[in-house]
C-alpha cells in the first residue's frame, strides 16, 4: 500500500515545509488477512474444490481491480466529464477479450457435442434493459461506484460507500420483487438473440469484435477532439 | 506572490473531487497552487489525470495511508 506515485518536478524543492506523518506499519495486520485468507482457503479446499477455485478468483479479481484503479462507472463517466476516454478503452478492450474467450469456451462445448454451458444468461433484449441500464448509470455515478467498485472501495475503508452498498441491496431486493412484472409485460415479447445462432459462431464473433471496435475508435477521436481544443 | 490554496475532499466520493478542483482552479492566478486533499482512490487518479491533461503542473502525494495529497499549478 505504501507504493506512491510521486512526479517529480522543479518546484518540489519549494515545498520542504510539509512535514510527514508517519505512517502506520501495515505489515503486521497484512500477515494476520494473509493467514486469514490461506486458512479460509484450505478450510474451502477441503469442503469442495471448486469453493477454493471461487474463492482465489474473486480474491484474484478483487486484487486487480483495486490496483489497476479499474472502475466502469468511470469509464462511462469521464468521457462526459473529463473527455477522458483510457478507461472507458481499458473496459472495451476487457469486453473483446472475454467475447473471445467465452466463444471459445462455449464453441468448444459445441463442437463436442455438450450442453453449452452460460446460456441461461442470455436474456431476452428489451425496454426493460434500456430503462435498468438508464437508472444504474444514473445512481451509479451519484454513488461513486458500481457494484463491484463499491465493494472495492468499502475494503480500502471508504465508509460512506457502505451507505451505497446498503441501497444497493435495497434496490435489488425492489427489484426482485418486481421482476415478475418486468418479465410478463416486456422481457417475454421481446427476442432473444444468440448471435451464433444468426450469424453463425466465427461470424457472430466478427460483427461482436466489430462493434467494439467501432466503438473505441469513436472514444478515442472523441478524447483527442477534445484535448485537441484545450491548447486555446 | 504566488498563493497556496487547499482544497479539502476528504471523504468525497468520485467525481465530486474532481469538479471542485475544476471549480477552484477556475478562481486561481497562474502560478497560484490548489492542494487537494483526498482519500477516495479514483479521486487519486482522475484529478491528477485532468489536471495534467490541462496543461497543468501536478504533484501527488500520499500523505497518509489512502489519503492523498494532489498538488497543482496552475500554468494557464
Amino acid at each position: 500500500m505504501a507504493e506512491e506515485k510521486v512526479r517529480t518536478s522543479s518546484r518540489a524543492s519549494s515545498r520542504g515545509g510539509t512535514e510527514k506523518r508517519k505512517k502506520k506499519n501495515q505489515i503486521p495486520i497484512a500477515m494476520i488477512i494473509f493467514a486469514v485468507i490461506a486458512g479460509i482457503g484450505v478450510w474451502l479446499g477441503f469442503k469442495e474444490e471448486t469453493l477454493l477455485l471461487y474463492w482465489l478468483l474473486g480474491l484474484a479479481f478483487g486484487f486487480t481491480l483495486q490496483r489497476s484503479r479499474f472502475c466502469f462507472t468511470a469509464s462511462m463517466r469521464d468521457p462526459y466529464l473529463t473527455k477522458s476516454t483510457s478507461i472507458t478503452r481499458a473496459v472495451l478492450i476487457a469486453f473483446a477479450i472475454t467475447s473471445i474467450a467465452f466463444t471459445a469456451i462455449k464453441y468448444g462445448y459445441f463442437i463436442n457435442g455438450l450442453a453449452i454451458p452460460g446460456q441461461s444468461y442470455i436474456a431476452p433484449i428489451s425496454i426493460a434493459t434500456a430503462i435498468g441500464a438508464c437508472m444504474f448509470g444514473i445512481g451509479m455515478v451519484i454513488a461513486g461506484g458500481c457494484a463491484s467498485g463499491t465493494l472495492m472501495r468499502i475494503g480500502e475503508g471508504f465508509w460512506m460507500q457502505v451507505i451505497s452498498l446498503f441501497f444497493f441491496i435495497v434496490g435489488s431486493l425492489w427489484g426482485a420483487h418486481d421482476f415478475g412484472w418486468w418479465k410478463r409485460t416486456f422481457m417475454l415479447k421481446a427476442p432473444k438473440i444468440f448471435l451464433p445462432d444468426y450469424l453463425g459462431w466465427l461470424g457472430g464473433l466478427v460483427v461482436n469484435l466489430l462493434i467494439i471496435a467501432v466503438i473505441y475508435v469513436i472514444a478515442h477521436k472523441w478524447e483527442k477532439k477534445h484535448s485537441d481544443g484545450l491548447s486555446h | 506572490m504566488a498563493k497556496e490554496v487547499e482544497l479539502d475532499c476528504m471523504g468525497e466520493a468520485c467525481p465530486i473531487p474532481l469538479i471542485k478542483t475544476e471549480k477552484a482552479l477556475e478562481e486561481l492566478e497562474v502560478g497560484d497552487t490548489l492542494i487537494v486533499l483526498v482519500d477516495h482512490s479514483c479521486a487519486m487518479k482522475n484529478v491528477p489525470e485532468w489536471a495534467r491533461k490541462q496543461g497543468h503542473e501536478v504533484e501527488l502525494e500520499e500523505v497518509d495511508d489512502g489519503e492523498w495529497e494532489v498538488y497543482i499549478e496552475k500554468m494557464k
